[in-house]
């Protein structure tokens, strides 16, 4: 052990007394120079650990790492961004972020501050994915620039006409399409996929099944099951009695919007209605029998030669993969639903047609004066309202007759799902909206004609026709027994690669249907 | 229409705007104190009077006939460096003319690089040649315009460069793959690089006639060549010889001339219309199934528009020109710009002659300068591809032809979208199994 003798010991203490009060004086005559180094350390340190940060949560392994999405992750490593012959690697933030320079932090803390909320308040094993794929709804999550920053060059030469055409479309539609509309399953794989003329596409008739050979013969006014030939299918018709009721909303009923008035009152003579929308079963029995691979055969002009031709093989799946059978058919075109009204007259030698939008809401009221058919109101009801938004909206009756946003899971239900109307009818409201003969005019109320209003038929003339009844994606609002929609031709045939594009099926509408009416002919008592 | 249609897309790629962003630099920032535009913003071609010195370019010829003969010799003659290195057509006829033009300059090709058949153009393409030359029937245009980028030439085409909206669009889709894959492309469309043309276009892009209003275009003209039919020749070889009568191989000759008068009235209103109404007839043509004239209604949208006229009957008032009326005052887009008045306000400076008078002509033929253009753009890197906004005149010109045969209106949504496509699906020397009628609009009257 060194000892140190006292004087050493006072000496020491000295130097390092005066070593600190010169530091300290530095320090008190460079205050202003210290307080900017510490800062400029402390945001180094800072930027150091955002940068850190920012890498480390834009892994995919960091994506993966909440264990919500498993199958993300699985589909991911399946699909052409990973498994390619290039060996490139696309990973989840090159495609669900914006590249830097187009709003990469901004999106990042908001779909950060989303995930974070979501994953501390929310049961991920409520979230409905599927519909996520949607490219609605994927597009607030998948960002085109970020396609556009790898895809740079949209006509390599390894690429088809079609593919020539489609992308051409593409450039001249940008602001009302992305990428995603017509790639929408190339980020994550999906072995159902296809983008592509479907034609086996309604191939899956049971021969065991009994093949109707004849129609039904209805000779008096009540309900009855129609059969039709040469095929297995049949499908119930409710009659529905002649009478008189007001169309449309005033000013004062909820939700209403300016093209439901003014109220007016319409007289009506009998029809049958069938009990539910068309479903996959009939709409494959007129597809199966008169479909046609040539385009041109479906042509405007041929309507009045040939009642029977019909629909060319659609692209993809219409069904959108949700199943077929009694199903709702969905996203042929108001023509294709018109032709197949004609054949269905032509089989079963009755008179088969789309509803007119009167007969439709006539049919859809059963009687009842309000809103819905159904006891409370669209207030009650809807999630718009700011108190339904917060403490959540009932749905005791509603969610008992109608298929829509809140019990769908986004997507169309059989109709055993619901109860029917006092008039026997399923889905009038919700599952899938419904085609009508009339022609759309926001006005059309207005223009009926004075006095009586027999049976309307709506304007003479037209570009999109009526739809009705709200569908499965719909707020309670817009089920509303008095809404009005109209077809939006353009922008349902908005990724239909075709061109011209098909008269048959929509290509971006997947909520459309129709419902039959059969007019009863002199045979009928 | 929105600003982002590819019609109406800026014709300067990025890589060019990159380009001119360096260029405005020096002469463009000095021209903008006063404010002119500068020929880079303006999209106008260099107007060197012969191409810089460079790597040696081969061409290969596909379409030896008379102007596939003329654009060779344009281009051998747009500077130094340049020779032919393959030939093709679908008749050895034409490739021996074609040779027996070159011997004359010792640059005769020789036999195993001259190609004959329907699929001459490939073995073309597959040649070594840096440079192909487009000039058959204008039908077969956009499959070989693809299969020219597909093998990495830069393209020289003549105009029209399709026949149809099928066509229009692999060739708007082609040369969007030319630009990313940095090949050249220039079309026969040569008053856009014809001087007086180029300069009166600045004088009006700077304003000298205020904002373009409304248009007249024609081109009038005696008959045009045509072939009988000769009793060995099967169909094809028959409408293949007499390409100028058959509207599947020409376009009729709304497409085939009045293109060039479309093209101008569209560069100078600075748009493409957005319909066209007209009519025509066939009065007395004696073979094919074409018109003998046209006359449109352009609507170019907001009130403006453009009568179009053509017509090739013998003995008739005859003219061939633009005329563009602004708010300002007019031009004939060529060499002239008018005060609202009537009174000159400019005109195109022409060479003068040893006497000092104008020789009315530009110094360098337009046929010319448009080779001298390609050759400077492969050897200086300044990109330059036509393909696009030729297409859209093109286009423009076969809305106006379906419009008169028709007798409807028809919109450029509909033509661009249309999947018309004329001719056979396949091509071989033998008889054709297709009726090609002279249209008729509208229909019969019921009586």
């Amino acid at each position: 052990m060194v000892e140190h003798s006292t004087y050493s010991i006072i000496k020491m203490e000295r130097k390092r007394f005066n070593f600190v009060r010169r530091i300290s004086k530095l320090v008190q005559r460079r205050k202003h120079l210290f307080i900017l180094l510490g800062g400029v350390t402390l945001g180094l340190v800072i930027v150091q650990s955002m940068e850190v940060a920012m890498k480390h949560t834009s892994t995919d392994e960091y994506c993966l790492s909440c264990h919500v999405h498993d199958h993300a992750g699985d589909s991911w490593k399946l699909s052409s961004h990973v498994d390619n012959k290039g060996g490139v690697q696309a990973h989840c933030v090159d495609c669900h972020l914006p590249p830097k320079g187009h709003g990469h932090l901004a999106a990042k803390i908001k779909h950060g501050a989303k995930d974070v909320y979501g994953y501390f308040f929310k049961d991920s094993t409520d979230f409905n994915w599927e519909a996520k794929r949607a490219p609605e709804i994927a597009n607030g999550f998948t960002y085109e620039s970020a396609c556009l920053k790898c895809h740079t060059n949209l006509f390599p030469t390894t690429l088809s006409q079609k593919g020539d055409d489609s992308h051409l479309y593409y450039l001249a539609n940008q602001e009302k399409m992305t990428c995603l509309n017509c790639h929408q399953k190339m980020g994550h794989y999906d072995p159902t996929y296809k983008h592509e003329h479907n034609k086996d596409f309604g191939n899956n008739s049971d021969e065991n099944k009994t093949v109707y050979t004849a129609a039904a013969e209805v000779t008096e006014f009540k309900n009855y099951t129609e059969f039709i030939p040469g095929s297995s299918v049949s499908f119930n018709m409710k009659a529905i009695p002649a009478g008189e009721f007001e169309i449309g909303s005033t000013k004062d009923d909820s939700f209403s919007e300016k093209d439901e008035y003014p109220k007016k009152k319409v007289k009506l003579s009998r029809f049958f209605m069938a009990e539910v929308e068309v479903s996959w079963d009939e709409f494959l029995a007129w597809f199966n029998q008169t479909s046609s691979e040539g385009r041109k055969e479906g042509d405007a002009k041929t309507e009045e030669v040939d009642a029977f031709s019909g629909a060319t093989p659609p692209w993809g799946a219409p069904d959108q993969g949700w199943g077929k059978g009694t199903r709702p058919a969905i996203t042929m075109s108001h023509h294709a639903a018109v032709m197949y009204c004609k054949w269905l007259s032509a089989v079963t030698g009755k008179n088969y047609r789309l509803p007119t939008e009167a007969e439709w809401e006539y049919a859809a009221r059963a009687g009842s004066k309000t809103a819905y058919f159904f006891e409370g109101d669209p207030k009650d009801y809807s999630n718009q309202t700011t108190w339904n938004k917060i403490f959540g909206a009932d749905t005791t009756f509603i969610a008992r007759y109608v298929i829509y946003d809140v019990n769908s899971n986004s997507k169309t239900q059989d109709p055993s799902a619901v109860k029917a109307n006092p008039f026997g009818l399923k889905n009038m409201l919700g599952n899938v909206a419904e085609f009508c003969s009339d022609w759309y005019a926001s006005n059309a109320y207005a223009k009926y004609p004075k006095g009586e209003v027999l049976n309307p038929k709506g304007p003479k003339k037209g570009r999109e026709h009526v739809v009705r009844g709200g569908s499965f994606k719909d707020d309670a609002g817009l089920v509303r027994v008095a809404n009005r929609d109209y077809t939006k031709t353009k922008a349902w045939l908005k990724t239909d690669p075709q061109v011209p594009k098909s008269i048959w099926w929509y290509s971006d509408a997947v909520h459309v249907g129709f419902r039959v009416v059969c007019e009863p002919d002199e045979r009928v008592k | 229409m929105s600003k982002k249609d590819i019609s109406r897309r800026s014709f300067l790629g990025t890589a060019a705007v990159a380009g001119v962003v360096g260029a405005i630099g020096t002469s463009s920032l000095l021209s903008s104190c006063n404010g002119k535009k500068s020929r880079e913003e303006l999209d106008l071609p260099p107007l060197l009077d012969r191409a810089p010195k460079g790597k040696p370019l081969k061409a290969g010829l596909i379409g030896c006939g008379h102007r596939g003969t003329g654009a060779l010799m344009n281009f051998l003659s747009a500077g130094s460096g340049l020779t032919v290195g393959a030939l093709g057509d679908v008749f050895e006829d034409k490739i021996h003319h074609v040779n027996d033009r070159l011997k004359k300059y010792k640059l005769e090709v020789p036999e195993e690089r001259c190609f004959v058949g329907f699929d001459a153009f490939q073995k073309v393409m597959e040649s070594d040649v840096d440079v192909v030359l487009l000039a058959t029937p204008p039908h077969f245009r956009p499959e070989h315009f693809k299969a020219a980028i597909k093998a990495k030439k830069h393209v020289f085409m003549e105009k029209p460069v399709a026949v149809d909206p099928v066509g229009v669009r692999t060739v708007i889709a082609t040369a969007r793959r030319a630009e990313k894959m940095g090949l050249n492309v220039v079309t026969g469309t040569q008053r856009r690089h014809q001087r007086d043309y180029v300069a009166t276009y600045e004088q009006v892009a700077n304003g000298a006639i205020g904002k373009p209003l409304s248009a007249r275009a024609n081109w009038n003209q005696e008959h045009v060549w045509f072939r009988r039919r000769q009793p060995e020749w099967t169909d094809m070889e028959y409408m293949m010889r007499n390409w100028n009568n058959f509207t599947w191989l020409s376009g009729d000759h709304i497409l085939d001339t009045h293109i060039h008068n479309i093209d101008i009235v569209n560069w100078f209103m600075g748009d493409h219309p957005v319909s066209a109404l007209g009519y025509g007839g066939r009065h007395r043509r004696v073979t094919g199934n074409q018109w003998d004239f046209f006359s449109i209604d352009f609507d170019y949208g907001n009130g403006r528009f453009s009568h179009s006229m053509c017509r090739q009957i013998d003995n008739c008032t005859n003219g061939v020109g633009e005329l563009v009326i602004g708010t300002e005052g007019y031009t004939n887009c060529k060499n002239t710009i008018y005060n609202l008045d009537g009174t000159i306000k400019w005109q195109y400076d022409y060479p003068k002659d040893k006497e000092g008078k104008s020789t009315g002509r530009v110094k360098i033929p337009p046929y010319i300068q448009e080779h001298i253009h390609l050759v400077t753009a492969i050897r200086t890197n300044k990109y330059v591809n036509e393909a696009e906004r030729t297409a859209v005149s093109n286009l423009t010109a076969i809305m106006a032809r379906e419009s008169a045969y028709t007798g409807k209106r028809i919109t450029w949504d509909e033509i661009m979208n249309s999947d018309m496509r004329l001719g056979p699906k396949e091509y071989h020397m033998g008889d054709v199994d297709m009726e090609f009628e002279t249209p008729v609009p509208g229909t019969a009257i019921k009586s």
